[in-house]
């Protein structure tokens, strides 16, 4: 393929779900013109297009809205601003000097962009990562494939449900087969707490009077066909099954719902560093990773409870984005972002102490009464109280440029 | 009744070959296999290897047919097109214990006829595989390692080209003799012909009881692997195994696979039940355990997923001594060629076996050459390992290569389809995946599934409570969420 | 005779805070609440106390459109306890593509004051 094959934009952004979207319409709004999103579906929306449960947008929009529904007011505002949205384009290498080569029913093509905007969303952690035992029948899914076949595609997976991990995806497919004439055996989950969140505990499970086992986990896997039932046993604090407790409970689907993983391969394949605390990039505080003019945000860059908070973020994101695209280049962010054993994670990991950002962050473990802090060189620079603070749910801070200084590392701790 | 010249029980690599063999004589020939693909069972449960040829006894029909497959196989992988690469193996040692029991079988490899053995030092080893462990090893630089799913498949594929028929999901239930031959009574019904073949595998010796030949004991080890990221793969670029133990069989390794992955394992355990292919905490552990020794980027995180095998062993039921390969014609049961015990090296051995069968037939026959034998079997082009250029002409010469089913693997469209309306009629998810890679990766089907099976329900026009995921019993859906209208 | 003070907790599930909220009850009375980081967390308890609603979203059968499946919602919340009446009047719609997204499925579905609305465009089949 020659040079004049290759299509030139300010910026091509990867993945064309609720992170892809908000950030191209934040480009347009400010004043970028030509931007190019490239979506692999059909149509774009990413995942909110199987989300059909509502609760999305309480914060954007002051309402309740199912994923499609939130997810159409990205995608109307971006045909609004005339964005060229490419769907049906699979992008099969990003390279570290922003060329993009997708492909497509009419062909191969590439995109060199002045920025590029890595969206490409997570993938679910499967049975055989998990290496859990026993035989592999048919009937095992994760939770957001079960959730394609019975929103999307009218297909029902299974009659008599097991379901692994308590986090929020199989929370809401625990409600949905159980509306669908499913019987939601019980919700396992191999740490002492859930993992997702408390409202979802009310309206998925106890609504239903369906049980969640905490502390437990699937030992084992029967059926040669199809699933005929899994063995549970009781898991120790260092989430070890204990010998004696297991029981057996038969059923013919198991439902995992385990983790996500942000899909960072095309990342990876340009040269992007990543966080191994959140799989995802290594970020400054404008979503740039460490290769200037590539930037990240949503799911792919770390694994988010609200769409809401998703859009936030790439909209940040689009605000440096656009100051990289027509600047040439972002202040260096050389001051790291560091936590103690308390934080599971933190993003951005490093920033350049000249302007505001907001940090996003999670715990490790369940912490009642905390507080957040944020500092520098001792200094106290924001912090923030929380009778409970949860890993399901991420908690963000706001550091304004006015505390902030440019030679010392920033540290986060609970106390 | 059907009736056909030749019978061939059993699909695994052992029958296609057979089969494959047989249809270069003008033979009308039926391959009847139980399950619903080929290379279900012990064929598609190995480490993939092509071996040397070296652990065996000499003037055993393992070693020289493993000698003589291993010779020819570039040129079997050129005509089938089947993913092969001749990589070597280094077969390492840390004692001296080790070091006499690799000279040994060095000698025992050369008597053999197996080539450019030698004995290296940790040097040597450093400028093949920096990363194997070990103060010395044995290299054989004749071993390779293949896909065992794509070479079963081409050799089926080509029997079909070539007139053989494939009866899928037809079980033998019993034997009897008839008048010029055989009458076969299956799950399917009864099939008649002059010569029936045994390549049963794992039913070997109960399918050669059926036939009149008993006495021949199986015994089953269960053998559990994991499969590595391909990630690990960029780390492991050529078997390394360790040496031999006093039984002439290997411990734990980690061997790279041809299209990138890692296997660790196989252990061994006996089992008494030949379908039982439960993976297991404890071999798991030990897995992890033996395999960190063998490769050091044995690593949790890089585990995408685990299977088992079971070893087809005939063995001496009064010593437990494991026994050679059986292949016979006996004079007082006509009509039968009886393959019996075929493990490893069965996938080396398979078409020196399947010539011996049709030596056997010859022997006894006149058997017409076939004119229209056509050796060569071309398999489903992989879009992701053309150059940019040949992509784009794929593309604008069908648009299906233009859509990716599976990225992991970056499998597109046009493959799945081409799958889906494989030569043998196979419909299951797992017979797509074992054709083109898809769900093979590490999402393992999170992105594809959903789209492979509804293409094949759009393509052969399947009910959703059709739709099997492989084994038998494996529906993979209950029915429409909702009915009314087509529920499409 | 003075009735006993009983606390009744629930977790609010009206936004992803999920404020664990508690009740004082005497009788059928509310004496106070406690826990709710907003007033709805305050009314969600007052309403599951006194009469439980819940949304409901699930999906209907399209005939003639490019999805099988239109998702829908409930704009209105509907009795806890009527929730799988509500279902089943719902699951027993069938339309015809193209659906508009916000369209009325089902008005006032079973008399509860609320109307199922599709969430999702779908096409008709060209």
């Amino acid at each position: 393929m020659n040079e004049a094959m290759v299509l030139q934009r300010d910026a091509v952004v990867i993945g064309g779900g609720p992170a892809g979207l908000a950030a191209a319409i934040r480009l347009r709004e400010k004043g970028i013109e030509s931007v190019l999103v490239l979506e692999r579906e059909r149509t774009a929306g990413g995942i909110l297009r199987q989300c059909i449960h509502d609760g999305f947008g309480l914060t954007r929009f002051g309402e309740s809205l199912s994923g499609p529904e939130y997810a159409e007011r990205f995608v109307s505002r971006a045909a609004e601003l005339g964005i060229e949205v490419r769907t049906d384009c699979t992008v099969l290498h990003v390279s570290g000097e922003h060329t993009v080569t997708a492909v497509c029913p009419a062909g191969l093509f590439r995109v060199r962009a002045k920025a590029v905007v890595l969206a490409m969303g997570c993938r679910e952690r499967t049975r055989g990562a998990l290496a859990i035992p026993g035989s592999r029948p048919a009937g095992i899914y994760t939770a957001g494939v079960a959730q394609s076949y019975i929103n999307l595609q009218n297909v029902m997976v299974g009659r008599e449900v097991v379901i692994l991990g308590s986090g929020d995806i199989g929370l809401i497919m625990a409600r949905r087969l159980t509306l669908e004439g499913a019987h939601v055996v019980g919700v396992f989950e191999v740490q002492p707490y859930p993992s997702g969140l408390a409202r979802n505990i009310q309206q998925c499970l106890n609504d239903y009077d369906i049980p969640l086992y905490l502390s437990h986990t699937v030992v084992d896997v029967h059926g040669r066909g199809r699933v005929t039932g899994v063995t549970v046993a009781e898991c120790d604090a260092a989430f070890r099954p204990i010998a004696g407790t297991e029981r057996e409970y038969p059923c013919d689907t198991l439902v995992l719902s385990v983790g996500l993983i942000p899909e960072n391969e095309l990342s990876l394949g340009a040269g992007v560093e990543l966080d191994p605390r959140t799989k995802g990039a290594l970020v400054d505080e404008n979503c740039q990773t460490g290769i200037p003019g590539i930037f990240a945000a949503g799911n792919v860059l770390h694994v988010h409870d609200l769409v809401d908070f998703v859009s936030l973020e790439a909209e940040a994101l689009a605000e440096a984005a656009a100051s990289y695209i027509r600047d040439g280049a972002l202040a260096p962010c050389p001051l790291a972002v560091e936590t103690d054993g308390s934080i599971g994670h933190v993003i951005p990991q490093r920033v350049s102490g000249t302007k505001s950002f907001t940090l996003w962050l999670r715990v490790r473990k369940p912490l009642p009464g905390c507080r957040i802090c944020v500092r520098q060189n001792g200094r106290l620079l924001a912090q923030k109280s929380l009778p409970k603070a949860l890993p399901a749910e991420m908690i963000q801070l706001r550091i304004s440029v006015e505390e902030l200084d440019q030679e010392h590392s920033v540290e986060v701790t609970t106390e | 009744m059907k009736q056909y010249d030749v019978i061939v029980i059993g699909g695994g690599v052992v029958g296609s070959a057979v089969a494959r063999e047989l249809t270069r004589y003008r033979l009308r020939i039926a391959v009847l296999e139980k399950e619903s693909d080929v290379c279900t069972q012990t064929s598609g449960r190995n480490t993939g290897m092509l071996h040397g040829g070296f652990l065996y006894k000499t003037g055993s029909l393992k070693a020289e047919c493993c000698v003589e497959g291993n010779a020819e196989f570039d040129t079997v992988a050129r005509e089938l097109d089947v993913p092969f690469r001749r990589t070597g193996k280094l077969i390492v040692g840390f004692t001296p214990e080790h070091r006499e029991r690799l000279e040994r079988f060095k000698a025992r490899g050369e008597a053999n006829g197996v080539k450019g053995l030698e004995i290296i030092d940790r040097a040597r080893m450093n400028e093949i595989d920096p990363s194997a462990g070990g103060n010395f090893a044995m290299y054989c630089p004749s071993s390779g390692i293949l896909d065992p799913f794509q070479y079963t498949i081409a050799l089926a594929e080509n029997a079909v080209k070539n007139g053989a028929e494939y009866h899928l999901y037809t079980e033998v239930t019993g034997a009897e003799t008839a008048p010029g031959g055989h009458i076969l009574h299956t799950s399917r019904g009864e099939y008649a012909a002059r010569w029936v073949i045994n390549c049963a595998g794992l039913n070997s010796a109960k399918i050669s009881a059926m036939l009149g030949i008993p006495g021949h004991t199986l015994r089953g080890f269960k053998g559990q692997y994991f499969v590595l990221d391909k990630k690990a793969g960029a780390f492991a670029k050529i078997p390394v195994y360790p040496a031999p133990n006093a039984n002439n069989t290997f411990d734990t390794h980690a061997t790279p696979t041809v299209d990138g992955n890692v296997l660790v394992g196989p252990d061994s355990e006996v089992t008494e039940d030949f379908a039982d292919y439960e993976t297991t905490q404890r071999s798991m552990d030990g897995l992890i355990e033996s395999g960190s020794r063998m490769f050091s980027h044995m690593k949790r995180e890089y585990i995408i997923r685990s299977f088992a095998g079971i070893r087809p062993k005939r063995i001496d039921p009064e010593t437990g001594e494991v026994l050679d390969f059986a292949l016979e014609c006996r004079p007082d049961v006509p009509g039968v060629i009886n393959l019996v015990g075929i493990e490893s090296p069965g996938l080396t051995s398979a078409l020196p076996l399947a010539r011996r069968v049709a030596a056997m037939l010859a022997a006894r026959e006149t058997l017409a050459p076939n004119p229209d034998f056509d050796p060569v079997r071309r398999g489903i082009k992989r879009f992701s390992e053309q150059s940019a250029e040949e992509q784009e002409r794929m593309i604008a010469q069908d648009p299906n290569y233009g859509e990716i089913v599976c990225r992991c693997e970056c499998v597109t469209q046009a493959e799945i389809l081409q799958a889906i309306h494989n030569p043998l009629g196979v419909h299951t998810v797992n017979g797509i995946k074992c054709r083109t890679r898809a769900s093979m990766g590490r999402c393992q089907g999170g992105y594809c599934e959903t789209r492979i099976t509804a293409l094949l329900r759009s393509e052969l026009g399947e009910e959703i409570t059709q739709v099997e995921l492989g084994p038998s019993g494996s529906q993979m859906f209950t029915g429409p969420v909702r009915e009314g209208g087509n529920a499409e | 005779m003075s009735m006993e003070i009983v606390n009744k907790t629930f977790t609010c599930i009206v936004c992803p805070r999920g404020c664990t909220v508690t009740a004082a009850c005497r009788g059928d009375e509310i004496t106070a609440v406690t826990g709710n980081t907003c007033a709805k967390g305050e009314a969600y308890v007052r309403q599951e106390l006194t009469a439980p609603q819940r949304t409901i979203a699930t999906s209907v059968r399209v005939t003639g459109g490019q999805a099988p499946l239109c998702s829908v919602r409930t704009a209105q919340p509907v009795p806890k306890a009527r929730i799988f009446d509500v279902i089943r009047a719902i699951h027993s719609v069938t339309l015809q593509a193209p659906v508009q997204q916000g369209e009325v499925v089902l008005e006032n579905v079973l008399g509860l004051s609320s109307n199922v609305i599709a969430t999702k465009d779908v096409d008709a089949i060209k």
